[in-house]
């Protein structure tokens, strides 16, 4: 993914922190968000990613550091000025006002006559599928209403930046899927900087070019999806993207960034320096997700590296099942999941199975 | 409740002492006897002509609505900036100012009429219209305030940094967002403070050195019996008025809620 390599800065951090008496909310925070950006800050709650966020659209400011808006130095710049608009987790729906005049509220210091604001709603409108809509009170809405009316809001400034902050977490599962890939459309179509905060792995995952990982008020991690998924940085990156086993590793030797270790029951491997973030001093382990490892069933043979298991546990998904198998005669068990195609079976507990797997899916943390 | 019928005897017992007087009022009010009680004699409406013949109750009511007006207007203004601020913003001494401001609901009213009265004369402020009003700013304030607060903490924030975000500054956004949607709190606390006002005696009382109050002047017509049937007549206007400023007050608060899609709970009516 380079979609973003290219693309001028639209937002840069400068060592930005943030107080709240004692409280040190935002610890250092440097990176840059590109133009025309799909970018989410993902995070648990209390990692500081809302507080970020409101500090960019200038709800909160900010105790030191430096936040550029399109070449634009943000300090005292008040919220209503910013080139910046908010699709709030509430969706903060003016409950006294029509659809239209929800959609339309950003217009009213614009100097254009009655009808082309009108006509500029309703072009909105229908950018968010609600043509029609704009006479209904705003409580008549439904949930996935609301939230295309808070974007229509947002969107009718024709704002540099975007801001959504957890938009999605109020709606059902279904709603929610089919919103993601109506507001990627929507993003596309527009080409604003989109800055989606969530709490969600799966939803940063399939959103965004770039992801920030956040933790305790700093981020963690910066890059986009798949190399957050492949390439964490830092276990608790691991963890918190997707599932990851974590194998009991000692280093044998250390060349030019290319790393030879021995893994508890996987055997002796080679990492190269992607393989191997920088040191924080923990107990070394290697990182593998589930489902980079295979089972072999009798028959079939690899060209990848194998190793013997022990199908300590079976867990059936449907679409696929979870075995957890302990490696090579130790007691070191993972969990690797395999899609369940037609003619292949469900193995059972206690059964003696080859797994394959490859060392350009491991990942050291040290 | 259909298995309950000692409880629903007390509950339907409990209304007719609560509201059974009352009632007496009109009554009377168009009876044709000097002296109150039953039986009744004839129906006639000579008490409201002499009682509205009496130049001295117009200045009273004249009095009482210009003391009520103001007072209603003036707690409900001071309120919501002491609700707005101790709502949304933090500041020092926060509790203890608002505590402060609630403390007259607690207080005897009798106390705080002589302490005022007390003070006033000390510093040499002579008594009128401004002094009751004063006062009774005073003893409204807590139920301005909770009212006025409760309706500012039913407000999302978001709608108001929502507003900022989209280009409104501060004033305009309390105009605009805020105003509108505290507004049946508003009403509340303006009917409430209004009604306080308009009926109470002891610091118009205090305060008023003699001037035709219409508390004052009722309770002065009551010694003499030939003039209660016209105070009856005058309490059933005064009853027909409270049940058209409610019925309004109720009208407005269930468009508000109408309006805003919220669920109708509670309410006068």
């Amino acid at each position: 993914m380079t979609f973003s390599e290219d693309k001028p800065v639209m937002i840069e951090f400068r060592d930005v922190h943030k107080y709240y008496g004692d409280y040190h909310a935002l610890r250092g925070i440097d990176g840059t968000i590109k133009a025309g950006e799909f970018f989410s800050l993902l995070g648990p709650s209390g990692c500081g990613k809302t507080t970020l966020l409101r500090t960019i659209a200038g709800f909160e400011g900010i105790s030191s550091g430096v936040i550029m808006i399109d070449d634009r130095n943000m300090a005292g710049v008040p919220a209503n000025v910013r080139p910046t608009n908010m699709v709030f987790q509430s969706y903060a729906i003016f409950p006294h006002m029509s659809v239209a005049e929800n959609v339309g509220f950003g217009l009213r210091r614009d100097p254009r006559t009655k009808a082309e604001k009108a006509a500029a709603v309703e072009e909105m409108l229908a950018m968010v599928g609600l043509t029609g809509y704009g006479d209904r009170a705003a409580h008549e809405l439904s949930g996935g209403q609301r939230q295309r009316v808070a974007l229509a809001r947002a969107l009718i400034l024709k704002p540099k930046v975007l801001l959504l902050d957890e938009p999605l977490s109020a709606l059902d599962k279904k709603m929610r899927e089919h919103m993601q890939v109506e507001l990627i459309k929507l993003q596309r179509q527009v080409g604003i900087t989109f800055i989606l905060v969530t709490h969600d792995q799966e939803e940063a995952l399939v959103m965004s070019d770039r992801i920030a990982v956040m933790f305790e008020g700093g981020i963690a991690q910066l890059a986009d999806p798949e190399t957050l998924y492949r390439r964490p940085n830092s276990k608790q990156v691991a963890e918190f993207i997707g599932t990851m086993n974590f194998v009991p590793a000692t280093i044998l030797s250390e060349v030019g960034g290319k790393v030879e270790i021995e893994a508890k029951g996987l055997g002796k491997v080679t990492l190269d320096e992607t393989q191997s973030p920088p040191p924080r001093g923990e107990e070394p382990v290697v990182g593998l997700r589930p489902e980079t490892l295979t089972l072999l069933f009798p028959g079939q043979t690899t060209s990848e590296r194998k190793v013997d298991g022990l199908i300590d546990e079976v867990i059936y998904f449907g679409d696929m099942t979870y075995y957890d198998v302990y490696l090579g005669g130790t007691d070191v068990e993972v969990r690797l999941s395999m899609r369940n195609v037609p003619g292949r079976p469900i193995l059972d507990v206690g059964t003696r199975v080859e797994v394959a797997w490859s060392p350009e899916a491991l990942v050291l943390f040290r | 409740m259909k298995d309950a019928p000692i409880l629903r005897s007390y509950a339907v017992l409990y209304l007719i002492f609560l509201y059974g007087p009352i009632i007496i009022l009109p009554m009377f009010a168009f009876n044709d006897n000097t002296i109150v009680s039953f039986p009744l004699k004839g129906f006639t409406t000579k008490w409201f002509a002499e009682m509205w013949s009496d130049p001295n109750l117009r200045i009273a009511l004249q009095n009482s609505l210009i003391i009520a007006l103001s007072t209603a207007t003036l707690s409900t203004v001071l309120g919501i900036f002491a609700a707005r601020a101790s709502v949304r913003y933090k500041w020092p001494g926060k509790t203890a100012v608002v505590g402060l401001i609630m403390v007259p609901l607690v207080l005897p009213e009798m106390i705080v009429a002589m302490a005022l009265l007390v003070v006033l004369l000390s510093i040499g402020v002579p008594l009128s219209i401004f002094t009751i009003i004063m006062g009774h700013v005073l003893i409204c304030m807590p139920f301005a305030v909770a009212i006025l607060t409760s309706a500012f903490q039913s407000l999302d924030r978001s709608l108001e940094e929502a507003a900022l975000d989209l280009g409104e500054d501060a004033w305009s956004t309390f105009r605009l967002i805020v105003l509108p949607l505290v507004m049946p709190g508003i009403m509340a606390s303006f009917l409430i403070t209004f009604t306080i006002s308009i009926d109470e005696f002891i610091i118009a009382n205090f305060l008023g050195s003699g001037k035709p109050i219409l508390s004052v002047y009722i309770f002065g017509q009551f010694r003499f019996p030939a003039k209660v049937p016209a105070m009856l007549a005058l309490g059933t206007l005064l009853v027909a008025f409270s049940i058209i400023l409610l019925t309004i007050a109720e009208y407005f608060r269930r468009r508000g809620v109408a309006k805003t899609g919220g669920k109708n709970s509670g309410g006068f009516l």
